[in-house]
């Protein structure tokens, strides 16, 4: 809600994906070129693949007041200023899928003509959308792997406890509700009193109760170095992918 | 450990050539090898034996106990209510306290626990925490806990040696000579365990503050956890706790026959005297795993 829709021009090939677009009351097109034309703050989001040919067309209509915020994954700074005009303020953007609820988490790097202003700018229209912050851009691809794809883990895990439940005699659909908001709760919980997971983990279990009982399962089966794995595994593949 | 004047200190064995009893000798504390003269002299008597050895020990020592008597067992596994049982044929009131200690009190550096049985007071607990904090920490609680005090600090010493062995083993393979690597591996525990009883941190924040962004010892960590090493330490905890559990069972059942004691101790037992002894814990014997084939703890 930070900016009008009508000062929003969406541009796309085909009108498949438009109709979101317009239904918010955003103005849409089918010209690339008209968005540079209207518009100081560009967000690109195409396929990776797809971008250079999109930057090569808009690239004689890139000029010094622009400020471009790539969102393809994989596709570098380097990159980005090398297919626009030098000097170009660029910055690089990773969200999560969260973001289409507002809970998102985003991080920006930003390229060698942004400065502290385009920074502040994206930050406080992003903050609209979830966690927002400036990293370094060697962060992105772990960004990736931990909270890019940890979206996938958390959907995998809170599958595998209904699933538990309804092992246990209770109906699938009421536990993945409760699923759901035990890892909301357990979340909130956690960035609400800025307490260590360690502590907060503790806090839960009694001596010798259900808790402690059901850690040690999940220290035999170990799960932190699997999730750790997990988190490598994609980061890693977020570095070769880019390569390519 | 300065809380008790050698000479208020009276020690009992059967077997005088051992090389703890010279050491006790050397300290200034009274000798004997008779277990009756030892009671008779003494307000806290420690019954530092192992655990099958304890009914012959109350035996021969009950008609001497007296009210103001207070008995403190650490063997493991030996209930309150069945020490109680044994001496309230003699007396009505003993005074019992059970307690749990671990090795390094010979460092000054224990762990022990202690519950207080029927008869015993809140002073006599009080008593007894003041003699056993001069050799480390000292708490008092249920005595049902006991157990479990067993499989995290009774045994804990010795996860600890295994795990120093390992990290020496670690240090040696990629370089150090053995005993730096002993060395520098006692430290790092000793120094980690300072820190963690010193801070009001969790032992994540901790560990957390030590490992830098794609650094070492997050590297190090990830080989542990996928080891589950959390998991193994839990385990052997359990593992000690219900162990110690089951002997305590064997013993209340009194399982453990005559049989399983050696003759020639078995005489020794009924002629003389078993080691009773009221020092300040120089040493103290926890388990119960081997047949008692040594006279003294």
């Amino acid at each position: 809600g930070k900016v009008p829709a009508s000062s929003i021009l969406a541009s796309a090939p085909s009108d498949k994906n438009l109709d979101a677009w317009r239904e918010s009351g955003c103005r849409t097109t089918h010209c690339n070129l008209e968005v540079l034309q209207e518009s100081t703050l560009v967000f690109l989001a195409t396929k990776p693949h797809i971008l250079p040919a999109v930057l090569q067309e808009i690239r004689p209509a890139v000029g010094p007041h622009h400020v471009v915020v790539s969102l393809a994954a994989g596709v570098t700074l380097q990159t980005l200023q090398r297919l626009l005009p030098a000097g170009t303020k660029v910055l690089r953007l990773m969200p999560n899928l969260p973001c289409v609820v507002q809970a998102g988490a985003m991080v920006f790097a930003r390229g060698s003509g942004a400065g502290d202003g385009e920074a502040a700018l994206l930050k406080s229209l992003l903050s609209s959308c979830g966690l927002c912050e400036e990293v370094p851009e060697s962060y992105i691809n772990i960004h990736t792997g931990l909270s890019g794809s940890g979206v996938a883990y958390v959907y995998l895990f809170a599958e595998a406890l209904a699933e538990g439940a309804v092992k246990m005699g209770m109906p699938g659909g009421l536990a993945s509700r409760i699923a759901a908001q035990t890892l909301l709760g357990a979340a909130k919980m956690m960035l609400e009193t800025g307490e260590h997971p360690a502590k907060l983990r503790g806090d839960v279990c009694t001596p010798g109760g259900t808790t402690i009982h059901a850690l040690h399962q999940l220290e035999k089966g170990a799960l932190r170095a699997t999730v750790m794995n997990a988190v490598e595994a994609a980061t890693n593949r977020a570095c070769d992918m880019a390569e390519d | 450990a300065g809380v008790l004047a050698a000479h208020k200190i009276t020690a009992s064995s059967p077997d005088t050539d051992l090389p703890t009893v010279s050491g006790l000798r050397k300290m200034g504390v009274n000798f004997t090898v008779s277990n009756k003269d030892t009671v008779k002299s003494s307000d806290v008597l420690f019954l530092a034996v192992k655990p099958p050895i304890i009914p012959f020990i109350l035996e021969e020592v009950g008609p001497d106990i007296e009210a103001r008597h207070i008995v403190v067992s650490c063997a493991a596994g030996v209930t309150i209510s069945s020490i109680e049982k044994k001496l309230s044929t003699f007396c009505p009131t003993p005074k019992v306290i059970r307690c749990m200690t671990n090795t390094p009190v010979v460092v000054r550096e224990g762990a022990t626990v202690y519950a207080t049985g029927t008869h015993a007071d809140v002073e006599d607990g009080k008593l007894l925490e003041q003699l056993m904090a001069s050799v480390g920490f000292c708490t008092e609680v249920e005595e049902d806990l006991i157990d479990a005090v067993t499989g995290l600090s009774g045994s804990g010493p010795a996860y600890a040696f295994t795990a120093l062995d390992a990290l020496a083993d670690g240090g040696v393979k990629m370089g150090l000579p053995r005993r730096l690597a002993v060395r520098l591996g006692a430290q790092a525990l000793l120094g980690a365990a300072k820190m963690l009883l010193e801070s009001e941190q969790h032992p994540g924040q901790l560990k957390d503050n030590v490992c830098s962004p794609g650094g070492a010892t997050i590297h190090a960590l990830h080989f542990l956890e996928s080891g589950g090493f959390r998991s193994l330490l839990i385990n052997a905890v359990e593992a000690s706790c219900i162990r110690t559990r089951e002997l305590q069972h064997l013993a209340d059942q009194e399982k453990i026959s005559p049989a399983a004691i050696k003759k020639t101790l078995l005489d020794k037992v009924k002629l003389e005297s078993p080691s009773l002894s009221v020092a300040s814990a120089s040493k103290v014997s926890l388990f119960t795993n081997k047949s008692p084939s040594s006279k003294k703890n």
